[in-house]
């Protein structure tokens, strides 16, 4: 017999037996202990499993992975011919979104690479010429530059941009390179990635200086 | 002996072996691809040769322009006149079959991949359970067709069937070249290369001798667990003995090859000329053969054990040894009560004898089921793989090989199933013979009642029990490989107490109430003529079974598998938005 514990806050009151719930177990049958029935049922078990995945794939009925996973039948995804739809708000690789003139839309306020935990984004600013109208009120990263090796894919650098500038609905993984000097992308190659929609753009209005619907100051108001 | 007998004797080697080393591969495939299927994965189907869309146009065109070529050839040159009405109806079936076959392919390839044109439109619209259907149907047309036509008019019409097949041939194979696409194209043959590409890989591995180990027997283990499982082949008839008739009087040479008899007596006896066996080696100690050089099977594994100098393949060879030996004793026995039946240690008459009665499987299903036991043990397969048990032993007896040697020793174990089934098939399932199957035709008879007969070409006959003979060992083939999926491996005790307290003793008693049981019915006409009905009924069951499973099987694969679809997550919601998983270009 079991020695009593000691009742404690940590657990069960004392001396109180647990109620546990009775599994059945198979008994010795003769049917069981004669093998050849309980065989051939296993057999025929087998035979079932086989004959329908293999008439699934012959027929290219392949039950879907995803929407069917807990089904039975062969839900193997074919990698790189088939891929696994990821959910809609995966973050993936970042990409620089443009503006309606292809420059980016970044205004280089360094918002994100200050939000990053990472510290994986490293921006350098630059001013635009003399005599264009964006001078003075914004500048542009003369240099964009994000480690995605570093990258921990927390979606902070979104949250911290201003301008709708950067965004990580790509829906790409990194893809695995060789060295990795091949993970620093800079600004040219993330402003040629798309959204999900194919689109460099954002469905976000942006207000040029200049604009009559531009919100902010203009050079004709002084304080 | 003459050149044309050893020509001959080598077509036959090369005919076997050449089966059996296929068939090797074939079983590695199946048992690694479709056992994954059982458990709901693909298996190993990713092994993949890229040719350009021009080669791969010309493998679809190559063999159905070489059948076509046939056809033409018959069509324009005409048939003999003894073979005419055969032709006929095996062009016109032949141009059935391969129409409905390949519409019910272009249904499924069409309603997979999306229509081209007019012709897939109008297939894709049809179901795959109507062009069965109706092709069966022109099945029939084109029999009682075939069977109505006078004499006279055969000869034109055989050319017209033959003309038909050509053209249809031709029609197959430029159409599916039509839908090879364009680029390089990948060709997986469902995964059968994995074979090939696991071979050339053993072949480059490094060959580990270990340091300590015995160089000389550690290279001969594998070729002494190869070589009995191969030369068992060289006493099984594998058809109808082919008869050729002598046409200079001078016995058999090589301008009697071309001279097949024309047509046969309904018994086993070429009435004159020679008799070519479609057999190695016709031996006259038979079986003994065969449990002599399966016995020098346990040496190639218990030398592999011991020259390893590692204690887990010692422990593997000894299991080996003892495993083999114990059930030889078993397997041995069994047989014996067959023997008593078929009158005969040949393996030509047992067919024989069951070609004319019945087969083994319904004289001696005891027997069977102790065989069979026994067989699978001697495989050293699950769930009899104690000498190999992974969890124990890690790898039994070949722990300690690598690449090809290894890659041996598991041919071996794969050419060893094939030759257990071709053991089974020739023992207990009839061999060569089909039912109803005599040498001179088809002959439904049940007793002296006949209710059937067909009479039909020599040449035919022979090619159909060979292919009947080769299917039969195919298919038990695969119900082994099915045991190996099914069962777990037994205990080691538990191994040892089945093979000598249950299956010797009952392979004893077996033995003796077929002894008593043979006593007594001989010599009785009445019984044995009973004996003999009871026997035509059981040929019947199996002439229907087989129908019924080759009907099972077409209409099974035609009938779509129904799925409910119940969306569980807000992926699975995604998902199916997105329709499912995606088929995506290639990415670099």
């Amino acid at each position: 017999m079991a020695a009593k514990t000691q009742s404690t806050p940590w657990t069960k009151p004392a001396g109180k037996p647990t109620a546990g719930k009775v599994v059945p177990r198979p008994a010795r049958t003769a049917q069981v202990q004669a093998y050849l029935p309980e065989f051939f049922k296993g057999l025929g078990l087998t035979m079932r499993h086989f004959f329908k995945n293999t008439k699934e794939m012959m027929l290219g009925q392949k039950a879907d992975p995803v929407l069917e996973s807990l089904s039975e039948g062969i839900t193997t995804i074919m990698y790189p011919e088939e891929k696994r739809p990821y959910p809609e708000r995966f973050r993936g690789v970042h990409r620089l979104t443009l503006r309606d003139d292809g420059s980016p839309r970044c205004v280089a306020c360094l918002c994100c690479s200050t939000a990053c935990p990472a510290q994986c984004i490293h921006i350098e600013p630059a001013e635009y010429p003399v005599g264009d109208a964006r001078r003075g009120y914004e500048r542009f990263p003369g240099s964009f530059v994000i480690d995605e090796l570093r990258c921990v894919f927390c979606g902070f650098c979104v949250e911290a941009c201003p301008c709708d500038a950067i965004r990580m609905d790509t829906g790409h993984h990194p893809v695995p390179y060789d060295s990795r000097d091949q993970f620093i992308y800079k600004k040219e190659l993330l402003m040629t990635f798309t959204g999900r929609d194919g689109e460099r753009l954002t469905e976000n209005p942006r207000h040029e200086p200049g604009d009559p619907s531009h919100p902010g100051i203009s050079r004709d108001q002084h304080h | 002996m003459s050149l044309v007998v050893v020509v001959v004797a080598l077509v036959k080697i090369i005919i076997m072996v050449g089966f059996l080393l296929n068939m090797a591969a074939i079983a590695t495939w199946a048992d690694r691809r479709q056992g994954a299927m059982v458990q709901d994965r693909v298996g190993p189907n990713r092994a993949v040769v890229t040719l350009p869309s021009i080669v791969v146009q010309a493998l679809f065109v190559l063999p159905p322009g070489i059948f076509a070529t046939f056809a033409g050839f018959a069509a324009v040159k005409g048939v003999p006149a003894a073979g005419v009405a055969e032709s006929t109806l095996l062009a016109l079936q032949a141009s059935v079959f391969v129409t409905w076959f390949s519409l019910m392919v272009l249904c499924f390839v069409v309603r997979r991949k999306g229509a081209a044109n007019g012709l897939d439109e109008l297939v894709a619209s049809w179901t795959p359970r109507s062009i069965l259907v109706t092709g069966l149907a022109f099945h029939v047309v084109a029999f009682v067709v075939v069977s109505g036509m006078p004499a006279a008019q055969m000869p034109m019409a055989s050319r017209v069937a033959n003309g038909l097949l050509a053209l249809i041939f031709a029609c197959v194979g430029i159409y599916s070249a039509a839908k090879v696409p364009e680029g390089k194209v990948g060709i997986r043959l469902a995964g059968t290369l994995h074979a090939i590409a696991d071979t050339i890989k053993m072949i480059w591995k490094e060959d580990f001798v270990p340091p300590k180990g015995d160089k000389i027997l550690h290279s001969l283990a594998p070729i002494l667990s190869v070589f009995p499982v191969l030369v068992t082949c060289a006493v099984i008839p594998f058809g109808r003995t082919l008869c050729f008739r002598d046409l200079n009087n001078n016995g058999f040479d090589f301008a009697d090859i071309g001279s097949v008899m024309p047509a046969m007596g309904s018994t086993f006896q070429c009435p004159k000329g020679t008799a070519v066996p479609l057999q190695i080696a016709d031996l006259n100690v038979g079986i003994l053969y065969i449990f002599a050089m399966a016995g020098t099977g346990v040496i190639g594994a218990a030398i592999a054990g011991w020259a390893s100098d590692n204690k887990w393949s010692l422990l593997g060879g000894l299991r080996a040894a003892s495993q083999m030996v114990s059930y030889e004793v078993a397997m041995g026995i069994s047989l014996i009560s067959l023997l008593l039946i078929y009158g005969s240690v040949r393996l030509g008459p047992m067919v024989e004898w069951q070609s004319t009665h019945t087969w083994g499987i319904f004289v001696q299903p005891g027997a069977f089921v102790l065989f069979l036991v026994a067989l699978l043990a001697e495989t050293k397969r699950v769930p009899f793989d104690q000498p190999e048990g992974e969890s124990e032993i890690v790898a039994g007896y070949f722990v300690e090989y690598s690449g090809m040697k290894w890659g041996m020793f598991m041919t071996g174990e794969y050419v060893e199933v094939i030759t257990s089934s071709i053991l089974l098939v020739t023992l207990f399932f009839g061999g060569y013979a089909l039912p109803f199957l005599d040498p001179d035709g088809i002959r439904v008879a049940f007793g002296d009642n006949v209710l059937f007969t067909y009479k039909m070409n020599h040449v035919a006959v022979v090619v159909i029990s060979a292919i009947a003979f080769f299917t039969k060992v195919i298919v038990m083939a695969w119900a082994q490989v099915f045991i190996r999926w099914t069962l777990p491996r037994f205990r080691y005790d538990q191994l040892m107490k089945l093979g000598w307290t249950r299956l010797l003793p009952l392979a004893l008693g077996n033995m003796l109430v077929t002894a008593i049981v043979v006593l007594a019915v001989n010599g009785h006409a009445d019984i044995e003529g009973a004996l003999a009905l009871v026997a035509d009924v059981t040929q019947a069951l199996i002439a229907l079974g087989m129908l019924a499973a080759v009907l099972a099987f077409f209409f099974g694969i035609v009938e779509p598998v129904k799925r409910q679809k119940v969306l569980l997550s807000t992926a699975q919601k995604f998902a199916a938005a997105a329709g499912g998983v995606r088929m995506a270009p290639r990415q670099a």
